[in-house]
């Protein structure tokens, strides 16, 4: 047989590299393909409008395994992670609430709003980042079958139950917890600043179909504060070059270790001979044979799309079509001639090298939320925007500056479908929305760059454009990520093998999928 | 003091009726102490106007057969229990009826569609597994977790053996359903918005949420597992004959209940509980103070705050209670017609949830503090399977009006409340507005103040995943005691939960037993 690998990866995406990356370090003869002409997926940085360079889909990094940067040497690779230090909400009132990276500032910033605020601010913080750490054993295990009897799954089990024994009784209640309540009902435990509980419950609903008092949205915050870098908890980052940065040094990182990396690659079906994978198709017709194919593509794509179903079990079948994979937000990229003038807090400062998050309360994301569910775009949005020249001046032109601006909600299914129309009317929305606290806005937009789910799905190749290939609900989590049974990265069919968000732990630029697939596959390396 | 009392109940609801018979009947000298002048709290039938009897709070449920058998309720006068079906009133005018005979249910349902009616039956029997374990679960006490006390580990492998032996499937099953959310769980199986509306109705019935908020499942499972599905029975005589015949049993059994006295407070000397004072200031010593009002009274209310260790008081402070539902009652000069829906349909429950769509539209104003313009309405006429509720020919009618949210109560509620019903009535019964005689509506602060259901919530706390299990009432105090030595719990608000079961008394009870 021609070209034939040891293991063939499919999508190029952040797990999809960091798979390979670990099975090219045991030595094996690995190939990744990617469809598009970089490699990235959802962490890509594209030079969109002459001399910007837009962090396209994700935008920030904070859940990147530190093991994983070790082992694979990322920095030597050019990963650099840049400090994003602060958040800053204004407010419809003209007031602003801001958290920085001076502990003591923050905290005479959070008393001008609530002394009782600043009180509980600390411990809200000591307890979460306990809860994060609860949290992290759970994030490098293998999730066990409960329903199994296998050795394997009772040791699993066992493991789990010794881990949860392990935790003092008021951490283990603090996490049951946190696992099924509402965002916006543990914020209520804590806060009364209505911009506080706002600005900090958001980051319970991104990438969910989901308002922040549905229950549920409070484990979505707890996965976004298991940001580690440099095993500072809580820690958000920029990656040097953007996100796409990342992509780049894992990438590298594959190629030193002797993986091949092939792009505009797209995959047409996974060969499969008498029930086992045995390699791929490309559009162009073009066959690849390896011992054991990876798919990093999201659950829905890798089986509904990729693999003939005739290949597997229909009560499989069945279960991957019910996996929610709701794409909710979408991206407004902007190039710009000059700074966003915050009336809040005028003139060129920290909050421009931060986040800037328009959630000025939980109310206003629930509004958000209720245009979404009866299926339109929010008429005013949730948005995280971040401005990447203010962290990493290659991002822009001297003087000039790129602005990313994460916005929810967006549906995939927009009542009458998404156009040309709507994609407009949203960016206008979002803009508006911005304009109302940066009057200068407007004034200053060179390039608009609006990406919808449809888009991303578009481009990226994730199903309905959801950025976690996979809603963080529940009832997709653990040992019920993607479906019940399958959880340890094993398909039903021999020598196929998932690595990408679609599998536990999930999504966010983390590389845990990727790289417990690679070694759960190295076990089994026959 | 050789008479002392062994136990003081606070409050003859069907949960302190219940625990105080088992304790009676177990020998010990029990008090029961009643604020109101009758006894049933919110499972109460009482005469709102001269000839008609009404279901005030609770209009559908029955205790479950271990009470009924373990307590002998039939020798004491508990009337049979008729289960009734479920008829959903659709805004075209057609109604889906269905009923506890699967085969009459799947004709009703194929004129909606026919690969809804294909699916029921199997819909049914998964309900019915998953429900069938939580009954095991609610017939315990739920053991203290991650720490188990060696004690109670036989009960853990019980319930662990019990959920394998759903067989794997079912078993991932459940587990996998229980967090999701009505439209996730009723969108995988149906097609038909009459038949998700009417079945989802009672996955949100008495909770602040709405049919898209994850954890909703877990309460349709809940509500399936107390009340043989969806299927509610009615009690002729009205439900107060429930604890009407729960107060003769426990006197029966030399239970002593003393209504019209409110109690002011838990005596409490160094952390241990010594009896109660009345409103009218008379001090009850008793070895043991057993509260059946709801765990923020019980604790904020009674207790008060000095006796207990602040993180306790700030967990009970956040116990979420929020209270989102009215009801009106009417008397009626006949029977109503309804469209698409006559004779024994009537009998049942009636509910008014096209969609779910409508009750998440409902719960949006709830949302923001506020009333639902259509909202989400469950009927009962129960003169229709027991007339000698209402005068010959006159009808009552009980109306469970969702959403209506505490904590945006105004003081023209009464009225709007009053509007909205009618006019959302109106639609589904051109001539009900002219058969009212009477009309009697009850808010959610009326609840509050005159059954003591803190911020008006039925269930004594909601019914969502972070309060359930070894989280009820609060974590780590699931198991009926509390942090006052001889003051236990035994209300809805601790496991497992509300409804009309009387599990939660039962399970108090036993463990009190056990000491």
């Amino acid at each position: 047989m021609p070209n034939t690998y040891d293991a063939l990866i499919i999508g190029g995406g952040h797990n999809g590299l960091v798979h390979a990356a670990y099975l090219a370090r045991a030595g094996k003869k690995v190939v990744v393909l990617e469809k598009r002409h970089l490699v990235g997926g959802a962490a890509v940085t594209e030079e969109i409008y002459p001399g910007f360079k837009f962090t396209e889909f994700s935008y920030v990094v904070s859940l990147l395994r530190p093991e994983i940067i070790r082992d694979l040497q990322l920095p030597k690779h050019g990963l650099t992670i840049l400090p994003l230090p602060s958040t800053f909400t204004p407010l419809p009132n003209g007031d602003y609430l801001a958290t920085w990276d001076d502990h003591d500032k923050t905290r005479r910033e959070i008393a001008r709003h609530s002394l009782k605020d600043a009180e509980a601010y600390d411990e809200y913080s000591r307890q979460m980042a306990r809860m994060a750490m609860a949290v992290k054993p759970i994030l490098g295990m293998i999730p066990p079958d409960p329903t199994a009897l296998s050795p394997k799954d009772l040791f699993g089990l066992a493991k789990l139950g010794g881990h949860a024994a392990s935790l003092s009784e008021k951490d283990f209640y603090n996490l049951a917890k946190l696992m099924t309540m509402s965002a916006a009902d543990l914020l209520d435990e804590w806060f009364e600043t209505e911009a506080l509980k706002g600005t900090k419950s958001a980051s319970g609903i991104i990438g969910t179909f989901l308002g922040p008092r549905s229950p549920g949205t409070a484990y979505v915050l707890l996965h976004h504060y298991m940001g580690e870098i440099d095993g500072v908890f809580r820690a958000w980052g920029f990656a040097k070059g953007g996100t796409g940065g990342i992509s780049n040094a894992i990438a590298n990182a594959a190629r030193a270790l002797g993986a091949e990396i092939r792009l505009n690659a797209p995959v047409a079906q996974i060969i499969v001979k008498n029930g086992r994978a045995v390699g791929v198709a490309l559009e162009s017709g073009e066959e690849i044979y390896a011992k054991y194919v990876s798919s990093s593509l999201d659950p829905k794509r890798t089986f509904l799309k990729l693999t003939d179903p005739k290949h597997l079990p229909a009560d499989f079948v069945e279960a991957i079509r019910r996996y929610k994979i709701r794409g909710s937000s979408g991206k407004v990229n902007l190039a710009l001639s000059g700074l966003p003038n915050f009336t809040a807090l005028p003139g060129e400062g920290a909050l421009h090298r931060g986040a800037i998050s328009i959630s000025p309360s939980v109310d206003y994301l629930e509004r958000a939320y209720d245009d979404a569910k009866y299926g339109r775009f929010s008429r005013r949005p949730y948005i995280d925007c971040i401005i990447p020249s203010m962290i990493d001046p290659d991002m822009a032109p001297p003087g000039q500056h790129v602005m990313s601006c994460f916005v929810q909600y967006a549906p995939f299914a927009h009542e009458g479908g998404w156009d040309d129309a709507k994609r407009e009317a949203f960016g206008d929305a979002v803009v508006d929305t911005l304009a109302e606290y940066a009057p200068n806005l407007k004034s200053l937009i060179l390039y608009r760059q609006v990406l919808v789910p449809p888009d991303i799905e578009r481009i990226t190749g994730l199903t309905e454009g959801n950025i976690f290939a996979g809603e963080l609900a529940l009832h997709q989590l653990f040992f019920l990520r993607p479906v019940p049974g399958y959880t340890n990265y094993r398909t039903p069919i021999a020598n196929l093998w998932q690595c990408g968000s679609g599998t536990h732990p999930g999504g966010g630029i983390m590389g845990a999928s990727g790289r417990l697939a690679a070694l759960e596959l190295l076990k089994d390396w026959k | 003091m050789a008479n002392i009392y062994d136990t003081i109940v606070i409050g003859a609801g069907h949960n302190g009726l219940t625990a105080a018979a088992y304790l009676a009947k177990a020998g010990q000298r029990v008090l029961v102490l009643e604020r109101r002048s009758v006894v049933g709290g919110s499972v109460v039938t009482e005469e709102v106007w001269p000839g008609f009897r009404v279901d005030t709070v609770q209009h559908r449920g029955e205790l479950r057969a271990e009470v009924v058998r373990e307590l002998n309720l039939m020798q004491h006068g508990l009337p049979p229990t008729r289960v009734g079906g479920l008829c959903a009133l659709q805004p075209d005018g057609d109604a889906l009826t269905l009923s506890p005979d699967i085969p009459t249910s799947v004709q009703s349902i194929a004129r909606f569609s026919k690969a809804d009616a294909e699916k029921w039956p199997r819909f049914v029997k998964q309900m019915d597994l998953i429900a069938g374990f939580l009954k095991e679960v609610y017939a315990h006490t739920f053991p203290r977790v991650p720490k188990v006390d060696p004690a109670e580990a036989p009960v853990l492998a019980q319930l662990g053996l019990k959920l394998r032996g759903l067989g794997r499937k079912e078993m991932m099953e459940a587990l996998r359903i229980l967090p999701m959310s009505l439209t996730e769980l009723l969108d995988e199986w149906f097609e038909s918005d009459a038949l998700k509306g009417a079945v989802g109705a009672r996955g949100v019935h008495g909770l602040c949420q709405g049919s898209l908020s994850a954890g909703t499942a877990l309460l349709l499972l809940h509500h399936w597992a107390n009340s043989n599905g969806l299927f509610q029975s009615t009690v002729s005589g009205g439900v107060g004959q429930m604890t009407q015949a729960l107060a003769r049993a426990a006197q029966a059994y030399g239970a002593e209940i003393r209504t019209g006295a409110e109690v002011a407070q838990i005596c409490v000397s160094d952390g241990r509980a010594t009896g109660v004072r009345l409103a009218s200031g008379d001090e009850i010593p008793a070895r043991r103070v057993v509260s059946a009002a709801d765990p923020r009274r019980t604790f904020l209310r009674l207790v008060g705050p000095l006796e207990l260790d602040p993180e306790f008081v700030w967990a009970v402070q956040n116990i979420k209670l929020r209270g989102c539902v009215a009801k009106v009652h009417f008397a009626l000069d006949s029977l109503p017609e309804f469209r698409g829906a006559a004779g024994r349909a009537l009998h049942g429950t009636i509910v008014v949830a096209p969609s779910l769509l409508y009750l998440e539209r409902a719960y949006d104003a709830a949302k923001y503090g506020g009333l639902s313009e259509q909202p989400y309405l469950e009927i009962t006429i129960p003169s229709l399977t027991d007339p000698s509720l209402a005068p010959p020919g006159k009808h009552v009618m009980s109306v469970h009006v969702q959403y209506a949210a505490y904590r945006g109560e105004t003081d023209d509620w009464r009225s709007e409340i009053e509007r909205r019903v009618i006019a959302t009535l109106s639609l589904y019964s051109p001539n009900l507005q002219s058969l009212i005689s009477h009309l009697h509506v009850l808010t959610p602060r009326d609840l509050e103040r005159e059954y003591a259901l803190t911020e008006g919530n039925l269930y004594h706390g909601e019914m969502m995943l972070d309060q359930i299990l070894f989280m009820r009432p609060v974590p780590g105090w699931s198991q009926y005691r509390t942090p006052i030595e001889g003051l236990w719990l035994c209300g809805p608000g601790v496991h497992p939960g509300g409804g009309v079961s009387g599990m939660p008394g039962r399970n108090a009870a036993r463990q009190i037993l056990k000491g």
